[in-house]
């Protein structure tokens, strides 16, 4: 991780003022993934030092967006299985977790020298991109729900008939027979049944 | 929020390995010390053959606490430990690295060579 120390020196007459400016970055919460904004929510600051002959440190960030997520984080609480994440959504396929969209987010350690047009080309295909991969996200959920969708349909019609009386009072039905579901006529061809024969005897 | 009696890890190389604070430098009853403040530790634990023996008094600064620190920018910072670093008389450190990752406000309280040791200052 490169930390850029950015020193911004305005000279106000004769004082000379030193501003030290923090990294400015958009985080994930480490535990639902939804995006920490500067000024919002906690850091944590995990070193591993493994004190031996050899001193092995790691240091790991957990950026949390609310203190849900925080105390879920201190219970110890896998992300993987709470399900409310995003861990858990795109684990189990309920979120789309392959598109190309996906490339255009991935972190960078480089720094790019600022150029004007750069930055407004970026900006413009901000929104763009934004727009286009919450539209494939969405249609990913909606294909998925697709199949239970007639289920759902012949449910809720056999629910309605079953508690109609909830809905419109039973005398009222009775004396107009057409508040009730208009019942779908289906022709059934019968084969002619053939006349009681007495039993040959 | 380190007060005497609490034992604290020591961020650096320079032989102390634990320490127990003593007293926080500042007002006469001042309670709680946080990050950026120094302290008055005793070592408790110390890495054979260095300058640094155990029951030594020194002061330190302190560069990590599991109690929050909130920064001027909104951003609050909580570590996974207390951490110090044996500092001497005028603020500069005893060691020659620093591990782990400093906050930002230490180069205000005019630690700069502990800063500019850091292998990471967020």
């Amino acid at each position: 991780m490169i930390s850029d120390i950015v020193n911004v020196i305005f000279c106000l007459g004769n004082c000379v003022l030193l501003v030290n400016l923090r990294r400015m970055r958009l985080e994930k919460c480490w535990f639902c993934s939804s995006t920490v904004y500067p000024g919002h929510g906690v850091s944590f600051l995990l070193l591993h030092v493994f004190k031996g002959y050899i001193t092995l440190l790691l240091l790991k960030i957990f950026h949390f967006c609310r203190s849900k997520c925080h105390k879920n984080f201190k219970m110890k609480r896998n992300p993987r299985k709470v399900k409310w994440t995003k861990a858990y959504s795109r684990l189990h396929r309920k979120d789309m977790t392959q598109d190309s969209t996906f490339e255009f987010e991935r972190k960078r350690n480089r720094p790019e020298r600022y150029d004007r047009n750069l930055a407004e080309n970026t900006l413009k295909a901000i929104k763009k991109i934004d727009k286009i991969r919450s539209d494939r996200a969405s249609d990913h959920i909606k294909n998925r729900l697709k199949t239970g969708k007639v289920q759902r349909q012949k449910e809720a019609r056999k629910q309605l008939e079953l508690g109609i009386h909830l809905v419109k009072a039973p005398l009222a039905l009775a004396q107009d027979s057409s508040l009730c579901l208009p019942k779908i006529k289906v022709n059934v061809s019968q084969a002619q049944t053939e006349e009681n024969q007495p039993m040959e005897e | 929020m380190i007060q005497p009696q609490t034992y604290l890890n020591v961020a650096d190389n320079s032989g102390a390995r634990e320490l127990m604070c003593i007293r926080v430098i500042g007002a006469s009853n001042r309670r709680y010390a946080h990050i950026g403040d120094v302290i008055v530790a005793v070592i408790k634990e110390a890495v054979p053959n260095t300058p640094l023996e155990r029951s030594e008094v020194i002061t330190a600064v302190i560069v990590s606490t599991r109690k929050e620190l909130k920064c001027d920018n909104g951003m609050i910072i909580r570590y996974d430990d207390n951490a110090t670093v044996v500092i001497d008389q005028e603020g500069n450190p005893k060691g020659t690295r620093i591990f782990g990752a400093i906050a930002r406000e230490l180069r205000q309280l005019n630690f700069t060579k502990i800063v500019s040791l850091a292998p990471e200052v967020l």
